[in-house]
This record gives C-alpha cells, sequence and structure tokens, in this order.
C-alpha cells in the first residue's frame, strides 16, 4: 500500500486527488507521513553532495565546507524549508476560506506533499551540486509541480475548476515571493557574517 | 455641434494604437532575443556596429518601454477616460496626431540608436532632437486626457484615470528635468549635469518611469479592465484611492536606490532604502485589492484568456514589487547590484506584469472594438502557458546566474585579492545564458500567436461604434 501510493504520488497523481477529495484519514494519514520526506530528503541529498564535490557556483574551483560547516548548511536548509512548506500549507488553508474550498489542516497538508514530490525526487540532483545542473534538473521538476497545483487544487479542494485556478494563481503569487525572499534572506545572512561563521 | 450623447466615442484611436503596440511588441521582443543571443554568440553582430550589444540593448529597452508600452497605455488611457467620463474624447484630431507622431518618433528615435545617436543616460537615450519631439506630443496627450475629464459627465474621476493623470504629469515631469542638455550638434549634447548630480538627477527619473509608467499606468489599465473583465466592482475602492496617494508619495523617494555604494551620500542612499520598504505597503495594498476583486468573479476562466492573463500578472506585479524594496536593502544589493539578478527583476516586471496585464487587455478589448468573437481560443491558451513558462524560465535562469555572479565577485583570498577574475565569471555563465534565450524565445512565439490571433479577428472588421450612455442625476456632474 504505502509503495503503491508513493508510486502513484509520482506517476498517477491524479489519482491521489481524486482519494483525498473523499478526506479519507487513513490516506491522508499516509500521504502526511511522506512530508517528513519532503522536509529531509533535499537537505540530506545537499549535505551528501557539498562535502563529497563541493558546491560549484560558475567559477572554477568547487567550494568545500569543512564538517561543522556542511552540517549547519543543511540544517538550515531543512529549516528554511519547513518555514517555506508549513508556511505554504497555513496560506492555502487561509486563502481556503476566500474560495470556498475545504479547510481541513491534513488536507492541505497532503495536498502540497502531493504538489511537492516531484520536487523532492528531483532533488537527488544535489547530490552533484553544481548549480546550473541543478537549475537543469529542477526547473522541470518545478513545472510539473506548478501544473499539478492547478489540476490538483481544485479536484482535492472541492471547488471549481475556475476558483481552483484563481486560488493556485494566488499561491503561485505566494510561492514566487517566499522564493525570492528565501534568496534575500541567504544573500543577507551571506553578507552579514553567515560566510565567516561556515568558515568559507 | 453635435450633442454628446449623438456623437459616437473615438475608438478607431483605440484600435490603431492597439495595432502599432502589437508591431513593437514582436519587434522590440526579437531584438531582445536577438540580443540574449548575442551574448552567447558575439559574433552574430557580424561586424556591424548596428548590429552591436550596445546599439541594440537601447533600441530593445526603447521599443518596449515607448514603442509597446506608451502605445498600450495611449489606447487604454483613450478608451477609458471617454467611458469613465461619458463623453467622446476632447479635440480627437489631437488625439490622432499624438497616435501617429508617437510612432514616427520612436521609429525615427529607434534608427537614430542603431546609427549611434545617445545620450547615454539609461531609459532616456533619444537625443535631443527627440526629448523636445517627446515634449511636445506628451504634452498633446496630456490636453485630450485632461480635456475629456474637464468635460466629464460623470461627477467622480474614476481611480484608473487617477493613475493615468499621474502618469502624464511625472512622466513630464521627469523627461524634462533629466533630459535638460547642451546641444553641441544635432546628434549629440551633453547633460546639464555633472558627476554625481547627473547620476541622482537620472535615477530618479529611471526609477520613477519604472514608477508611474511601468506601475502607476498599469494599474490604470488594471482598474478599470479587470472590474469589467470580472464582473465584480472594485474590493475596496477606498483602498484604491489610499494606495493611489501612498503609492505618489513614496515613490518619488526611491530613485537612489539604484545607486548604493556610489559616490552619492550615505544619508540619501539610506534614505531611498527607507522608502523603498515603504513602497511595499501601496504596492501590495493594490496587488490585495485585485486579487480580492477577482476571488468572487463567476467568469469563467477556462474561456476567458483576458482574466487568466491578469490574475497572473497580478502574481507576478507581487513577485515584482516586494523583490524591488528587498533588492534595495543595502546588505542584498551588495550582492545584486551590477549582476543579472537585476535583470531578472526587470524582466519579472516587464514580462509578468507589464506584458501580461496589456495581452489580458488586448483578449478583452480587441473582440470589442471588433464586434467579433476571438479568431481562437486554444491559441490564446497556449499563448499563456508559453507565457507563464517563459516568464519563470527567464527569472529562474537570472536569479541562478546573479546570485553565482555575486557571490563570486564577493570572494577574496586571505590578502584581499579576487578569486576570480571577470571573464573566468561570465565564461561561467553561458549556460544560464542559453536558458534565457530559450526563455525569450518562448515568450516571444507566445507573443507572435497572439498578434496572429487578434490580427485574425480584426482583419476586415471596422471598430464598432458605441455612443455614450445617458446620464443619471445620481452620478451625473451638477450644472
Amino acid at each position: 500500500m504505502t509503495g503503491n501510493l508513493l508510486f502513484n504520488m509520482l506517476i498517477h497523481p491524479s489519482k491521489v486527488f481524486v482519494d483525498l477529495s473523499q478526506e479519507n484519514d487513513a490516506t491522508m494519514a499516509s500521504i502526511a507521513r511522506y512530508s517528513l520526506l519532503v522536509l529531509l530528503l533535499p537537505p540530506i541529498f545537499s549535505w551528501l553532495g557539498g562535502s563529497q564535490f563541493g558546491w560549484r557556483v560558475g567559477g572554477s574551483e568547487p567550494v568545500f565546507f569543512d564538517t561543522t560547516g556542511s552540517i549547519v548548511f543543511s540544517f538550515f536548509y531543512f529549516i528554511i524549508l519547513c518555514v517555506g512548506f508549513f508556511g505554504t500549507v497555513v496560506i492555502s488553508k487561509w486563502m481556503a476560506t476566500t474560495y470556498e474550498a475545504k479547510v481541513s489542516p491534513s488536507l492541505h497538508l497532503s495536498v502540497f506533499t502531493v504538489i511537492c514530490a516531484p520536487l523532492v525526487a528531483a532533488s537527488i540532483a544535489h547530490l552533484y551540486p553544481d548549480v546550473f545542473f541543478n537549475v537543469l534538473v529542477l526547473v522541470p521538476a518545478l513545472i510539473w509541480s506548478v501544473r499539478l497545483l492547478y489540476k490538483g487544487l481544485p479536484v482535492a479542494l472541492g471547488i471549481s475548476l475556475d476558483q481552483g485556478m484563481l486560488m493556485a494563481s494566488s499561491l503561485v503569487g505566494w510561492l514566487l515571493v517566499a522564493a525570492v525572499s528565501l534568496l534575500g534572506i541567504c544573500v543577507s545572512l551571506w553578507t552579514n557574517g553567515a560566510r565567516a561563521l561556515l568558515g568559507i | 455641434m453635435k450633442e454628446e450623447s449623438q456623437q459616437f466615442y473615438h475608438d478607431d484611436i483605440v484600435t490603431r494604437l492597439v495595432q502599432f503596440s502589437l508591431v513593437w511588441a514582436v519587434v522590440a521582443m526579437f531584438v531582445g532575443v536577438y540580443l540574449s543571443a548575442e551574448l552567447l554568440w558575439p559574433e552574430l553582430d557580424f561586424g556591424q556596429f548596428w548590429l552591436s550589444f550596445g546599439r541594440l540593448r537601447p533600441l530593445h529597452t526603447n521599443g518596449i518601454i515607448f514603442g509597446f508600452g506608451i502605445s498600450a497605455l495611449m489606447a487604454t488611457a483613450f478608451y477609458t477616460v471617454q467611458r469613465t467620463s461619458h463623453v467622446t474624447l476632447f479635440m480627437p484630431k489631437l488625439a490622432w496626431f499624438c497616435c501617429y507622431a508617437w510612432q514616427l518618433v520612436i521609429l525615427l528615435g529607434g534608427l537614430s540608436l542603431l546609427a549611434g545617436w545617445t545620450s547615454t543616460k539609461e531609459y532616456a537615450e533619444l537625443e535631443w532632437p527627440f526629448d523636445i519631439a517627446i515634449t511636445i506630443l506628451w504634452v498633446c496627450f496630456g490636453v485630450v486626457f485632461f480635456g475629456t475629464i474637464a468635460r466629464r459627465k460623470i461627477e467622480t474621476i474614476y481611480i484608473s484615470n487617477w493613475f493615468f493623470g499621474g502618469l502624464i504629469i511625472v512622466i513630464a515631469m521627469l523627461h524634462i528635468v533629466n533630459n535638460l542638455a547642451i546641444p553641441v550638434s544635432i546628434d549629440k549634447s551633453y547633460s546639464l549635469y555633472a558627476g554625481a548630480q547627473d547620476a541622482v538627477v537620472q535615477w530618479w527619473y529611471g526609477h520613477n518611469a519604472v514608477g508611474f509608467l511601468l506601475t502607476g499606468g498599469f494599474l490604470g489599465m488594471m482598474y478599470y479592465f479587470l472590474p469589467k473583465i470580472s464582473g465584480q466592482p472594485i474590493w475596496s475602492y477606498r483602498l484604491s484611492v489610499v494606495a493611489f496617494w501612498a503609492f505618489t508619495y513614496s515613490y518619488i523617494w526611491a530613485g537612489p536606490h539604484h545607486l548604493h555604494f556610489n559616490s552619492i551620500p550615505d544619508w540619501v542612499q539610506s534614505l531611498a532604502m527607507a522608502m523603498s520598504l515603504i513602497l511595499l505597503a501601496p504596492s501590495w495594498a493594490t496587488m490585495i485589492n485585485g486579487i480580492m476583486t477577482v476571488s468572487k468573479s463567476s467568469a469563467k476562466l477556462h474561456n476567458n484568456p483576458a482574466l487568466k492573463f491578469i490574475v497572473m500578472s497580478l502574481a507576478f506585479y507581487g513577485l515584482a514589487t516586494f523583490e524591488g524594496p528587498m533588492m534595495a536593502i543595502k546588505s542584498v544589493n551588495v550582492v545584486s547590484h551590477f549582476t543579472d539578478w537585476t535583470i531578472g527583476h526587470v524582466h519579472s516586471g516587464a514580462l509578468g506584469w507589464n506584458a501580461m496585464i496589456t495581452y489580458g487587455v488586448f483578449y478583452y478589448l480587441v473582440p470589442k472594438l471588433a464586434g467579433r468573437e476571438l479568431y481562437s481560443l486554444r491559441l490564446a491558451n497556449i499563448h499563456f502557458w508559453l507565457a507563464v513558462s517563459g516568464t519563470i524560465l527567464y527569472i529562474l535562469s537570472m536569479w541562478a546566474a546573479g546570485v553565482s555572479q555575486g557571490l563570486l565577485w564577493l570572494s577574496i583570498d586571505e590578502l584581499g585579492q579576487l578569486n576570480y577574475t571577470f571573464n573566468d565569471i561570465m565564461a561561467g555563465m553561458k549556460p544560464y545564458y542559453g536558458l534565457r534565450l530559450i526563455a525569450g524565445l518562448v515568450f516571444l512565439s507566445g507573443t507572435i500567436l497572439m498578434t496572429f490571433n487578434l490580427f485574425m479577428t480584426i482583419r476586415g472588421q471596422q471598430t464598432v461604434k458605441v455612443r455614450p450612455p445617458a446620464v443619471t442625476m445620481a452620478n451625473g456632474v451638477t450644472a
């Protein structure tokens, strides 16, 4: 059942969205467990890649972190993912009132776990942390996730396609802002001493 | 002279301006794509000066801003001001003069840029003869617009007209002050200002052109067409008025954030940073007003490309107006300045906000002007996804390139020497520039599809004639 669910989340997400629309507690609980993978796998891949190959950000020489630095880096990555993921779930639940969608928190958590699944699978690219390679792998995964957002939201939350499109577009707005905030926060921390703390 | 109710709105001017805007969109975006290819393959200039990056780049920016953008703004301002005032245009012959003379100035101005005439000021590269011509035409635009407002039959001046009015007044002020110069020949002049003062004036102009033209002007468009297309009144009219004045007050201070860490006083930089952060409030108030307006709409999005484009443009408006203040923070700017992150930011606004809202408005307006259904709904839907994916790919590639550049430029060894040379860093940018070229091609192909679609919609049709409606006692101007 568990393997089946994971397979369906990646290959047949529409089936999972239909299951979720029934608000079946067992299905939601199974999917919610995968949210832990959503949060853990990218930092683990990043830690492994960073310590084995070093980060390539365009220059010729890879940048290596020491053990503490790479753990701190991956830990912050995990924290940022938690804030981003749970922030999106909360925002989605908040928006649900406006768009007259179902408001169950566990439903929203499960929906976003399914939507994030392609991105998590693609984060395996962190094992070879070259920025361009990661952009190349993550962009198609991101497009797939955005497609799931538009297709899955109205089905799982029981709203019309039109309302679903409006809500998905509002969430895209939030996600774009969250992404650029993340970029800004990281850069600001970097220039305000995080770089020295990491020993780079 | 005929009674107002016996006359027709001058929508044929609107139709012609929309057509010009579409032509400029295709031409100027093609130039942009060509430029992005030149960054990958510099030999594409074929040794010709007029094909060099330095000459094509201002043609791209001026073509988009003054050709595509202002033609669209003139079209929508003329359309909106007639319908919200319940009168026909004031001095329609002058409006026709604006329409054609503007295109002539942009065409000749574009050729002058290719010939190497340039004032060197970003977004104000056109030399003094064109500056004078633009000033005259802008005054004509103002006479038609404010003349129509003055003759209005509706007491309230609708919020769109405040934004269009702000556009006309502030751009006139910025254009004249920034372009004050001493001509030495027909193709060369020198700025009246020197050194750091020139830089401050230039970025007061540059940033407020973004503010009052690319933001304020297009908000005027949004406030008329979003309620029309969604069939809903504005969520909060009061908020729209408060946001207008807050926007007008706070935007004008923010320009020097383009000059962080340069030779202007530190307090000027800090003030610009603070005002940029304050600017987020009115910008987002407008975005929230737009999103809440459309949230209760019963319009069917799947067969309404106009609404789809406008809804998506609001998401990108939210991104661009958040990203701008964030990049004005000095500790972020130290990394982002002089990198492709800035290019990504500009295009999140230009493609995601300006182009998409204009496309949405055109998909609504052209069938109305032509008096027939859109030629192909399917093509419009394909265009929507091409526009969204092109914009997102563009932004992501420039974020990755920009952050890489910023961090590598700041990287120094224990002796304080640069770890990477400029050439080293730029050599690593080719893959991102390749992605940007693909993104540009995707976006341009969508624009070409739309142009074909709208051309087929309007082909062989005369602009529909509409009379101003009768004015009721409740909303009419008292004598």
